[in-house]
Parts: structure tokens; sequence; C-alpha cells
């Protein structure tokens, strides 16, 4: 593998900038103490002290990574999440032939006398305005602590990925070898959130809910963890900020010969046999474990009301939908550092490379969701216990031999890869032309009529 | 003599003790839902600790397979059997 022509940088030191902050604060904070020393003079006993106290190393150090996280949280939540509901209120408006949120906005003509691009931006901010407002209406059946306990879990479950979540190879808060692995164990909590605030409301749309949502959401982290170790097969590592280095330069099968000609195509994960199949499935698991539409059974409105959030008013309400979308945010940074390379690129900086990714996947993800009708939890759980399962387990496997002909490039590297593939074609893809008669049916009007 | 106020002691002490705490609350919680939330705390918590012993994988791999599987499926056993069982009298 050869370094790209044009390598880019990153362009925020996060390390760097929480070091910068915390000095920043210790030093004003150090100049009231020594403020007070001066007035008082008997005072300097303890002030003294604890200023030399606070201009130590591990507290600075302690201080920079509490400012980090404040940082990577702004930087998630009031940029992303604000952006991100912006645009599927907007994309998913033009879809329905709507216009969308459009009068919360700053003055149109204000500064550039034309229509703001921006138009409805404001929208959010008005409605968590709203839902503040609102009376947090505890129900009297519920299990009172776990019912005010559950978003937290939620929103803490979701808050602990931004801790090692890379934007770029320095904006990041810590970079731990086996990153990418304490993503999934990020995403794999949910449930029990989930179960719990379902429980805790003591109301059986919302029991039925939560128990849709935590078979759907278990049952598919199958899937998308083993997808993603056939990934871990190719990259050999968990380490996020390795992971986009694995996919920087030429892709591994161009063969020697064709360097000058085809050495312009990245060796993305996407652009391989093993890395496309799996981004298939990982994206589908992924859309399950956010709950967007098709795999919305768990907050069906019209027959469970709002599914597990339906006892949940005001502000809770609005943290745990929310939150959604920072998980929405994630998935598809995800799938951008995973499958396209991440903030590998020319030329611009790290960070613009992998934003532009970034809401590029989130774009499909609203494409689908808002252009397909809901699926039945049983067709769901077959599709991911039967299909899914299998299929991720027989990609890990072709993942191997695409390793072993990238390296060998040899004839018989590559009639093993294509034999591979040949049985895949036959396990898996022949007999899905047939799915609508395999797929288990439900039960016609007439049966359930004779029931 | 350990040092009680390096970050690695301090930080022991306050994930133990929370860890300690759960575990008596799993077997003294009245509801079997909460003992299934102290039971999954506790098992965040000895990720914790595995995290300050420097087992950063079997950390990320407690967390996954116990609070984020084993719990749930306690929690799903819990809430689809009959809940009275626990509140009549002499059972």
């Amino acid at each position: 593998m050869t370094a790209p022509p044009l390598a880019n940088g990153p362009l925020v030191n996060l390390p760097y900038v929480g070091t910068v902050l915390a000095r920043f604060v210790v030093f004003i904070i150090n100049s009231i103490l020594g403020f007070i020393g001066w007035l008082i003079p008997p005072l300097n006993v303890i002030t003294n002290p604890i200023a030399s106290w606070l201009a130590s190393d591990i507290i600075i150090a302690l201080l920079a990574i509490l400012l980090e996280i404040t940082l990577v949280i702004a930087w998630a939540t009031v940029v992303h999440l604000l952006t991100f509901i912006w645009i599927e209120r907007k994309v998913v408006a033009r879809m329905q032939d709507r216009r969308g949120p459009q009068l919360s906005s700053l003055r149109q003509d204000f500064w550039t006398g034309k229509r703001n691009p921006f138009i409805g931006f404001l929208q959010q901010i008005a409605d968590a305005l709203k839902l503040i407002q609102k009376e947090n209406i505890t129900p009297t059946a519920a299990d009172k602590w776990m019912f005010h306990l559950a978003p937290g879990v939620l929103i803490a479950s979701t808050v602990f990925i931004l801790a090692v979540f890379p934007w770029s190879e320095t904006f990041v808060v810590s970079d731990l070898p086996v990153g990418l692995l304490f993503v999934f164990a990020g995403f794999s909590l949910a449930p029990l959130a989930i179960l719990m605030a379902s429980w805790a409301q003591n109301n059986k749309y919302t029991l039925l809910g939560g128990m849709r949502a935590g078979a759907m959401m278990m049952s598919y982290e199958i899937p998308m963890v083993l997808s993603f170790l056939a990934l871990v097969v190719m990259a050999g590592t968990l380490d996020p900020i390795l992971f986009v280095r694995s996919q920087e330069g030429t892709n591994i099968m161009v063969p020697q010969r064709l360097q000058g000609m085809l050495g312009w195509i990245p060796n993305w994960y996407v652009l391989s046999i093993p890395g496309f199949l799996a981004l298939l499935v990982f994206v589908l698991s992924m859309v399950a474990e956010l709950e967007r539409v098709p795999f919305d059974v768990p907050e069906a409105e019209e027959e469970l009301v709002s599914g597990w959030l339906t006892e949940y008013g005001g502000m809770r309400f609005g943290m745990v939908y929310g939150f959604k979308w920072l998980r929405t945010l994630l998935a598809s940074a995800l799938v951008s550092l995973l499958f396209f390379g991440g903030w590998s690129g020319p030329v611009l900086p790290q960070e613009v490379w992998f934003l532009i990714k970034t809401y590029l996947v989130f774009l499909v993800f609203i494409w689908v969701s808002w252009s397909v009708p809901r699926i039945r939890i049983d067709q769901i759980l077959h599709l991911g216990w039967h299909r899914l399962i299998p299929f991720t387990v027989y990609n890990i496997f072709l993942a191997g031999l695409w390793v072993l002909a990238a390296a060998l490039q040899s004839t018989v590297a590559y009639g093993l890869l294509g034999v591979a593939v040949l049985v895949f074609v036959a396990l898996f893809v022949v007999p899905t032309l047939r799915v609508r008669g395999r797929m288990p049916a439900g039960l016609s009007g007439e049966e359930r009529a004779g029931r | 003599m350990v040092d009680l106020f390096a970050a690695d002691t301090l930080g022991f002490i306050v994930v133990s003790a929370i860890e300690v705490i759960t575990s008596v609350l799993v077997v003294t919680a009245k509801k079997l839902v909460w003992a299934t939330f102290w039971l999954g705390s506790t098992l965040v918590t000895i990720a914790g600790l595995y995290i300050l012993f420097g087992a950063q994988l079997i950390a990320v791999i407690q967390i996954i397979v116990y609070a984020g599987a084993v719990v749930p499926l306690m929690l799903f056993g819990i809430m689809l059997t009959r809940t009275k069982v626990m509140e009549e009298e002499g059972a």
C-alpha cells in the first residue's frame, strides 16, 4: 500500500484544545484565589496550597479530559443532532411533497436580503423550549424511580459511545485499542434501558412495544457484529484510527501491473466483495437497531399508540426521542468509518471528509426509511435469525479468502475466491428469489375469522 | 502503604464501592426487575474494574455479553411470566 499523493490532515487536536482550556480555567481560578489572598493576607494559608494543587499536572489532566468530553458532547448534540433532525424533516417533507418547517428561522432578509437557506432550522429549538415548559407527568401506577431512571440509562449508554468515537485522527477523547468494540457495547446497552422503561410505565402498550424493541434489537445485534467481524478480518484491528488507516491507499485487489491505471481506487471496504455484503447486512441491522421505519414495529403508531415511549411526556420524551437521532448520527458516522474510508480522502481536512460521508449515509437512511412500509415482527425476527446470521457467518469466510487472495495474488487463490462466491450465490441469492413462498405468511382473513 | 490519592486507587475505591452496594441491592430488592437492574449495574462496574486492571478487551466483552445480553434475557423472562407470583401470600 502506498500513501495517497495528497494526504489530508486533521483540523482539530482535541487533547491540545482540552489542555489549553483547562490551563485557562485554572489560571482564572488561581487569579481569583490570589486576589483573595492579597485582599485578606491571613487566608494565604488556605489559598496558596489550593492554588498549587489546582496547578498540578494531574488536576490539569483531569480537567482537560472533562472539558474534552464536554466539547465532544456539545459537538455531537448542538451541532449535528439539531442539523440531523432538521435535514430529516426537510427531506421527508420534500419526499411527501410538502415544505416542512419553514417559519422558525432567523429573520430571512436580515443578513443577505435573500431567502434564508437554513429556513426552519430553529424549529428544533422551539420544540425543545415547548417540551421544557410542559408539565412533567408521572403515571400513578408507574414504578416512579425506574420511570425516571430509564431515560438516563438510555442517554448514558449513547453518550458512552462518544468517549471513544473519533471524528478525525486527533479529534477523539480516548483512543482505545478496542474502540470499535466499545461502540458496539454502547449500542448493546440500549435494550436494557428500553425494557426498563417499558416495564416501569406499567401500561400494556409500552410493555408490548418494549418487548418488540428488545427482541428486535437483541436479534439484530448478532448480524451487525458478525458483519463487522468480516471487516475486522480484513483490517486486522479494532482501533478506529488504525481501521481508517487500513483503508487508505490503493485497493489491495489491484494487481501490480495495473497500479498506474487503477491506482486511484481506494481500499475502502465497500469496494470489496465481502465488505459490500457486510455493508448490506450492517445497514439493515443498524436501521433495526435505530427503530427506523421498515423496522419500527416497537412504536407502530396504529397499534401501540407510541410504543415504549407512550407514557413519557415533556422534556423526558424530548430527550429520549432526540437521543434516537444521536444514535442515528453515530450509526451513520460508524457506517462511513467502517465502509467508506472514514476521513481518508485528498486535500480537504479529515473532519470535512468524515462529515460529508456521514451526512450522505444519513441521507440514505432517510431515503430508505421513508420509502418502504413497515414489516411484521415475525418477519423481522425470521429475517434476522434465519437469513442474516448464516449470511454473515459465510461472509466472514469470504473475507478470509479475500485477504488470502490479495496477499498471494495467485491464480489458485483467485480461483478459490471465485468458487466461494459461486457457492455464496447458490446458498443465499438463489433461495432468496423464492423468498415470498418461504417467509412465514400471516393468517388470511378467513383463517383469522375461523379461530 | 498504598497511596490513597493516586488516580487509579481512587477509581478502584469508588467503582468497587458502587459494585458492592449494587450487588447487595440485587439480593435485597423486592421487585425482580429492580434486582436485574442492579445486577446490570454490578456487571457494568465489574467492567470498570477490568478497565482499571488494564484489560480493556475483557471489559468491553463483559459489557456486551453480560450487561447487553444476559440482563435483557432475564428481564424478558421476568416480564413474560406472571408478576402476581411474587406478591401472593406465602409464595
